[in-house]
């Protein structure tokens, strides 16, 4: 037979036996980094600090009261654990190169190691962990009751006290038990193996005592079908029909947020992971410890409710069920189990709390309220071990003060989801904080603010509600009779399942403040740097631990600053010139204010403003940033300039092959345009003597009557338009054949003077015809230059015959010289005639460009000029149209002499 | 060869890429969660029992073994990460 006296012994014979396992723990993690201590299995095992008495007394009860509901609390998990590459890992991650110490550190360092998000996030941690402890104090409680309560010799010394009374001795005990654990020293890493050696012992003792009280359950059952079949017939089934609703979505949410934002969780899973690989065996094996709490609750369940008489506790099944059948020691055992459970979390949980609350709130207070450089590190630390006890003390008063206050309700289950509630406050935050790089620090405040006052709203106050009248008055009225401000029907959304009432409003709220507030504030300069640490945590090389930098700053320390930044060329500049200035060695340069102003001006030409006084006050000032983390500031700054210089000379270049793509594209339609003139102009050059070629034959063979004269005159004009037709065709070949070089083209040395000489000659008629008179000028004598003789000959038969034809002048006058110019040999043709006008002067070497002055000139094709130009620049020389010595044009043919 | 065999996990490495089993890992995370919320869960949630059990009951600790198993599965034939792989300093 079991008495309470013979429970509290053992109770604290087994803490005892925790504690040397924490002792050892701690000794051999120090002594050995590789030990046992450090492996995945005993990653794991802590991790399983989740399943508390919640689990081991109050899974059965929920399992008795609500069916299936109990499995979400351990599915939410399951998912997150399974999807542990995405979130944990990242976490993990993050918070080893930040050295985050808490879930409240992580949320004030990402959004700008602001202190006040982390004393709010720790106050709501402290505040909302109250129920979790609560019930944990309940179920202690209860365990020891339901021993007691079973026999007259069971109360032992026990008789007389109240359970009140009786949670305040464990919740005194628990909380002396935890001040010897956990705060014997202060670790800077906040790693306790100790402790969590003895939280993995535990995780063994409360998993083997579940099994065996539902191996026993099973066996005594009859086996799983016996008891479900037995259920089944006494009307105990499990209730699925309405299982899936929006409770069972609502906790399994709950449940995902509280394995990440929970402290004692983000403590074992985040804090005391000390490799990240851990996680790829905890990311399965923590699930299946889970799957293996799990898998007797509901036999136990179905068997206690029919087993059991009625108004037993179904909550304390896995004990009294072995009491009942007389296995004393299997109820002793178990009792160790729930014993374990409770002592596990409150031990881990009140210890992550006491960091919290040390660090971000006693702490902070201590660094502002006393002087500067006063004190020695020994006082801060036991200051500090001082705050976490007095801590403990706090959180377990609370504990139990919420125990006190809500002893009434009697399921285990409702009260760790108010926590849950609580916790899940965070969960937005967590996400953005790892996810999205705009969620600003006003966001994060307010939207965990917002969420908390609706769960201290819809949550909180109504689980005083039966200890209460104006707690019960003002969830039945609201307050000042305000219906839609009633805790349990906010804004009139009546009729919902409290929690889950609860749960939606106080994430809604928190959700959609986070998101809204985001968008319309702007993040600090350090917010912004924290947030692309998170985000690109992946991104980013392997970060080399540094220093810290700590205290004043030394000329060394700015001077590594400004070398990256500014490149060491700059830097030595700058601070020999401050040296010489200040008179002293560069090596024993002391920065004053003035320099530092001077080189923060500098940084900011490179880095910006904002990260140059960020990096130097941090620099200057001292902080938690270490100089390495600049330096890689500054280095990602580089590369951003770098990347961005690139950028603009790529679009430079792109530019630059627009512009020649457009005037390369520019040049074809002019060529086109050129092509469809010729076209026209050749069609209408053909056109003319084919006309009169064909109306003098139509005429000779329509009519016979004409005379002999006639048909010899209308013959001869046929042959002289087809001969002209020839011409054509045959200038054109010849300068098409030209400008595509198809013909062969030998340069050989000529007597350039002889050629011009026959030109003259050849035209002697046609002067003497149209009464030109011929002025020569001085003549170059005998020349050798290489050309194409005959070639050369046309060429200045072309330029005479133009200068003869288009010369309306009542005196008309050709001159013609020859002379040595620069080296060449130059022919002028010039004349007294109309000349060229400026705006035609260009279009005279294209083909069929005769000048607009005789549009009715058909006597040559208008490829005069184009052919002897192509002919010219064959021969390697000029042809153009310069000033003359009389009024009319003047060509000009130059030929380089040959050597 | 059966995947749980010893072998697997290098027969595994060499076949499929790292990519490949981060997107099976979060498939299998959203499928895990997508089996165990409404409307899914409703498609076994018969009023049927085997062995005297609810099938509710089988089924939802089935899901929940497949994603033990299978997370385990891709777990050992992920590659490890680079040395550094954030570890915690001593």
């Amino acid at each position: 037979m079991l008495s309470a006296d013979f429970l509290i012994a053992t109770a604290i014979g087994y803490v005892g036996l925790l504690f040397v396992i924490a002792y050892f723990g701690d000794r051999r993690a120090r002594s050995n980094t590789r030990s046992f201590l450090h492996s995945p299995a005993v990653y794991t095992l802590s991790i399983s600090v989740y399943c508390t008495s919640w689990t081991f007394y109050g899974a059965v009860g929920n399992a008795a009261r609500s069916g299936l509901e109990f499995v979400t609390i351990y599915l939410g998990p399951t998912l997150v654990f399974v999807g542990w590459w995405f979130l944990l890992r990242r976490l993990v991650r993050i918070s080893h190169h930040q050295r985050n110490t808490s879930v409240a550190d992580l949320l004030s360092s990402r959004f700008g190691k602001s202190n006040r998000l982390a004393v709010l996030v720790t106050s709501i941690a402290v505040v909302g962990i109250a129920p979790y402890i609560a019930l944990q104090l309940k179920a202690v409680t209860s365990s020891i009751q339901a021993v007691a309560g079973s026999s007259e010799f069971g109360q032992g010394s026990l008789a007389g006290i109240d359970d009140v009374g009786l949670a305040f001795g464990i919740a005194a005990g628990m909380a002396l038990f935890t001040i010897l654990f956990g705060t014997r020293h202060v670790d800077a890493k906040e790693q306790h193996h100790g402790v969590v050696a003895a939280i993995a012992f535990e995780a063994v003792v409360k998993l083997a005592a579940l099994l065996a009280v539902g191996i026993f359950v099973v066996y005594v059952g009859g086996g799983f079908e016996a008891i479900f079949s037995r259920a089944a017939a006494m009307g105990v089934a499990v209730d699925a029909a309405n299982t899936f609703d929006s409770r069972w979505l609502t906790t399994l949410a709950l449940s995902v947020a509280a394995i990440v934002c929970l402290p004692r969780q983000f403590q074992v899973t985040v804090v005391e992971n000390s490799d990240e690989n851990h996680l790829r065996v905890a990311s399965w094996a923590f699930p299946a410890y889970m799957l293996l709490m799990s898998l007797f609750i509901l036999p136990i369940a179905m068997f206690g409710l029919v087993t059991m008489p009625d108004g037993a506790n179904p909550d304390m099944f896995a004990l009294t069920l072995p009491m009942a059948f007389g296995q004393d020691g299997l109820a002793l055992f178990a009792f160790i189990g729930g014993f374990s459970s409770a002592t596990s979390m409150i031990i881990l949980e009140s210890i992550a709390l006491s960091i919290m609350v040390s660090n971000h709130i006693v702490m902070p207070m201590i660094l502002r309220f006393s002087p500067a450089g006063n004190g020695d590190g020994q006082g801060v630390t036991r200051l500090l071990l001082n705050a976490r006890r007095f801590s403990i003390v706090l959180i377990l008063s609370l504990g139990f003060f919420y125990f006190f206050f809500t002893r009434d309700s009697d399921a285990l289950a409702p009260i760790g989801l108010i926590s849950f509630t609580a916790i899940a406050q965070f969960f937005p935050a967590v996400l953005a904080a790892l996810f999205w790089r705009e969620a600003s620090l006003k966001a994060a405040t307010s939207a965990i603010a917002g969420g908390f006052l609706f769960w201290v709203w819809c949550s909180f106050l109504p689980s005083f509600q039966s200890v209460s009248p104006q707690v019960a008055n003002l969830l039945a009225n609201g307050p000042w009779g305000i219906a839609w401000l009633r805790p349990e029907a906010m804004f009139g959304l009546d009729g919902m399942d409290p929690l889950v009432h609860a749960a939606f409003w106080s994430l809604t709220v928190n959700v959609l403040t986070l998101a809204l507030v985001s968008l319309v504030t702007r993040q600090s300069a350090l917010e912004r740097i924290q947030a692309s640490v998170f985000v690109d945590v992946f991104k980013r090389g392997p970060l080399v631990r540094g220093n810290f930098v700590l205290g004043s700053a030394t000329a060394n320390d700015l001077y590594f600053v400004a070398e990256r930044v500014l490149g060491e060329r700059r830097a030595a500049a700058l601070f020999d010139v401050a040296a010489r200035e200040s008179g002293v060695d560069p090596d024993q340069l002391d920065p004053t204010p003035e320099f530092i102003g001077r080189l923060e001006r500098e940084l900011a030409g490179s880095i910006g403003a904002a990260s140059a006084h960020v990096m130097l006050s941090k620099v200057v000032s001292g902080s938690d940033i270490s100089l390495e983390e600049m330096m890689q500031m500054a280095d990602e700054t580089q590369q951003v300039i770098e990347y961005s210089q690139q950028l603009e000379q790529t679009s430079a270049e792109l530019r630059s092959t627009a512009r020649q793509l457009e005037e390369a594209n520019g040049r074809l339609r002019e060529l086109d345009a050129r092509k469809d003139d010729f076209l026209s102009q050749v069609s209408h050059e053909v056109r003319t003597p084919m006309t009169s070629i064909r109306s003098f034959s139509e005429i000779l063979l329509d009519d016979s009557d004409i005379t002999d004269g006639q048909r010899r005159h209308f013959v001869g004009t046929i042959h002289q338009e087809s001969l002209r037709l020839t011409k054509l065709l045959d200038e054109i070949l010849d300068l098409s054949a030209l400008e595509r070089g198809e013909r062969a083209w030998e340069n050989l040395p000529t007597n350039a003077e002889a050629a011009l000489d026959r030109a003259l000659l050849v035209c002697e008629a046609a002067l003497r015809q149209s009464g030109v008179q011929l002025e020569t000028g001085s003549r170059a004598g005998a020349i050798t230059v290489a050309a194409d003789a005959d070639r050369l000959c046309q060429v200045f038969i072309n330029l005479l015959i133009n200068a003869i034809r288009y010369n309306d002048a009542p005196a008309p006058v050709l001159r013609v010289q020859s002379s040595i110019l620069a080296g060449s040999y130059a022919v002028e043709i010039a004349d007294n005639g109309p000349g060229v006008p400026t705006e035609e002067r260009k279009l005279i070497f294209e083909k069929f460009s005769r000048g607009k002055r005789s549009p009715a000139d058909t006597r040559g094709a208008g490829l005069g000029l184009a052919i002897s130009r192509q002919l010219v620049e064959r021969m390697n020389g000029t042809l153009e149209l310069v000033e003359g010595p009389l009024c009319g044009a003047c060509f000009r043919v130059q030929l380089p002499l040959r050597a | 060869m059966p995947m749980w065999s010893v072998r697997s996990d290098n027969y595994w490495a060499a076949a499929v890429d790292r990519p490949r089993l981060i997107g099976a890992m979060l498939v299998l995370t959203l499928l895990g969660a997508m089996l165990m919320l409404p409307p899914l869960v409703h498609v076994f949630n018969q009023n049927i029992t085997h062995f005297g059990v609810p099938q509710i009951v089988f089924y939802l600790f089935a899901v929940w073994l497949a994603l033990i198993i299978g997370t385990a599965l891709l777990n050992r034939a992920l590659p490890g990460d680079a040395p550094d792989a954030g570890k915690r300093d001593h």
